[in-house]
């Protein structure tokens, strides 16, 4: 293993938590709304996927498809139930009910996929490619080039086009927006939906390359943390580099040191960050 | 007043011999310890939730750092259980005061998400680090034995110690009581409610929290002791995200600022469990939803619910 093998490992991953982490972006950003089921959703998206795949024979993008129909019903239902919550913007209850739609989504992927590890193999994951002795495979090929394309996409739709202009006038004021006639109700439930597909997006694509587990959902919450402050809350731009970054150092973190504690030392780095800018959470609303 | 300290004392007496006039048997003493315990390890959290309004997700290490401490003085060092209970109320101190200096200047989501990383990166710790056993945890923890010169009393079974988890539970009982009415207790819920008035009463709202923070600690800690002593093993288990639910959930079902409110909530859900349990998963379900449906439904708890009925009915 040498370090050019670790850089595209890096990127790899990279690319993975930048997209793992999208959603949290454009939730806290836009609609300063925080779910901490995000991982629970990652978890449900990628058994969905395997289920479909492996045990329907349906095609995989068919199953990705569904996968992240299945992550925006999940997240607008979520929002449905606590509209109440959010529109008197009563975070720390929302955060608790996430939580606890965390857990009920736990079991339930569990009582339907039960509880034992699963492999998700798609027909990409088969394809080797080789240069000299650097080593990746289709699926790693098809990680970096969904995320630059959903970036891309993302940012030039939240700048340009008239649903971006709705949806960050709800984020810099509500009770305006309302006043203005928009339908914030239908805006927040949509920025959810949104949430639970990118999330399901980034499980289909990513979840091969790791066993899936119904807990694995818990861990990868913490990714997500370290990319949303690491990249400025609702940085799109922000988030890609920063995920970017901490792909690398994970890689080379596990490279060189202990690769069991690298989501102790992505910590230490979120907790690094917070004692430089404390304030950074709150520093930007509206958010592009 | 002395009519209400007999009946104060008539149904602290009563509560210890509820389980034997429930008809006894192991799995009942089972699920009364385990109610006692987790209601000590739920009214830490009370603390920080309905005193201070913040929200921490880290409980879940005062815990374990609790048992912890208890397993490895007892199978290492031999300690017996006052040591090892002063120990983990030492160490789970430590702990919380470097986790308040870290989340001191943090609020709301930023301390609840900061709190939350520190609980899942204690349990990928508890995991990997030998030291504290790794994925097999340590096993081997002896029996809850007080000595005092030839008299031992020993708590064998769940019916021996629960005499022990009611002591305890008292304990944390009066502790939440007292801190209510001290200057402390005051100066928190200000600096929950009223921050500025706080300030202008030359309150120092960091202080406040940090100290409350520091006084929640050893009481969490103190249930992850005897958890420890009732298992007698402990693995990376007691980091589970259940603890934390249980605690939520307890927290917020009977309503905030009770102070029988977590003992009965942690009884409800427990209850639940144990005697009317549809397979983990389904219960894992329940909880959940439980949890959701308050926040929801009934943000001031069961209590609310209960205080609205009594006004329509007027």
């Amino acid at each position: 293993m040498n370090f050019l093998q670790q850089l595209i490992n890096g990127l790899v991953l990279g690319h993975a938590y930048a997209l793992l982490a999208v959603g949290w972006t454009v939730l806290l950003g836009v609609a300063r709304l925080v779910n901490f089921g995000h991982g629970q959703i990652y978890m449900l998206c990628a058994f969905t996927t395997w289920f479909i795949v492996s045990r329907l024979g349906i095609p995989y993008p068919l199953a990705i498809v569904a996968a992240v129909a299945v992550g925006a019903a999940v997240g607008a239902i979520m929002q449905k139930i606590m509209m109440g919550l959010t529109l008197k913007q009563d975070l720390v209850r929302i955060m608790i009910v996430t939580l606890g739609f965390g857990y009920v989504l736990e079991g339930a992927a569990a009582l339907f996929f039960g509880s034992s590890a699963q492999i998700l193999e798609t027909p990409l994951t088969a394809h080797d490619f080789y240069i000299k002795d650097l080593w990746f495979n289709g699926q790693d090929f098809a990680i970096i080039i969904m995320a630059m394309v959903f970036f891309v996409a993302l940012k030039l739709i939240v700048e340009n086009t008239q649903l971006g202009r709705l949806v960050r006038m709800v984020a810099e004021d509500p009770p305006l927006a309302q006043l203005a006639g928009i339908n914030v109700r239908r805006v927040y439930i949509g920025v959810f939906a949104f949430e639970g597909a990118a999330v399901a997006l980034a499980a289909a694509l990513v979840a091969p390359r790791t066993p899936i587990l119904t807990s694995m959902g818990f861990e990868e919450v913490i990714i997500t943390f370290v990319v949303v402050v690491l990249g400025g809350i609702g940085s799109i731009a922000g988030s890609y580099v920063a995920g970017l970054l901490l792909g690398l150092f994970s890689a080379m973190f596990g490279w060189l040191a202990d690769p069991s504690y690298t989501m102790t030392a992505a910590f230490c780095v979120l907790i690094a960050i917070l004692a430089i800018r404390p304030g950074g959470f709150a520093a930007k609303r509206g958010g592009n | 007043m002395l009519f209400r300290g007999l009946l104060a004392a008539l149904v602290v007496v009563a509560g210890f011999f509820l389980p034997r006039l429930l008809g006894g048997g192991g799995e009942l003493y089972s699920a009364f310890v385990l109610i006692a315990i987790f209601a000590v390890m739920a009214y830490g959290l009370d603390l920080i939730v309905s005193d201070l309004g913040e929200v921490s997700l880290c409980h879940t290490v005062f815990f374990a750092v609790g048992a912890y401490t208890t397993a490895l003085m007892s199978t290492g060092l031999g300690s017996g259980p006052i040591m090892t209970f002063l120990g983990a109320s030492l160490a789970s101190l430590c702990v919380a005061a470097l986790i308040g200096l870290i989340t001191l200047k943090l609020r709301e989501f930023v301390f609840s998400l900061v709190t939350y990383a520190l609980a899942v990166v204690a349990g990928t710790l508890a995991q990997h680090w030998s030291f504290l056993g790794g994925s097999d945890g340590l096993r081997g923890i002896p029996m809850l034995a007080l000595s005092l010169g030839n008299f031992t009393l020993a708590a064998e079974g769940d019916e021996g110690i629960w005499l022990v988890a009611y002591v305890l539970l008292l304990l944390s009982l009066w502790i939440i009581h007292s801190f209510r009415r001290s200057t402390l207790g005051q100066a928190a819920i200000m600096v929950h409610l009223n921050p500025r008035l706080a300030i202008m009463s030359g309150i120092d709202p960091a202080r406040t929290r940090l100290q409350v923070f520091l006084l929640s600690a050893p009481v969490t800690a103190s249930a992850g002791w005897l958890y420890a002593y009732q298992r007698a093993y402990i693995s990376a288990d007691v980091l589970d995200p259940y603890f934390l639910i249980l605690m939520l959930t307890a927290v917020v079902l009977v309503g905030k600022r009770m102070l029988l409110g977590p003992i009965i909530g942690v009884a409800l859900i427990l209850i639940q469990e144990r005697f009317f349990s549809m397979g983990a998963y389904v219960d894992k379900i329940i909880l959940g939803s439980v949890l959701i449906a308050v926040l929801v439904l009934q943000p001031n708890g069961l209590q609310g619910l209960f205080a609205r009925y009594g006004r329509q009915s007027r």
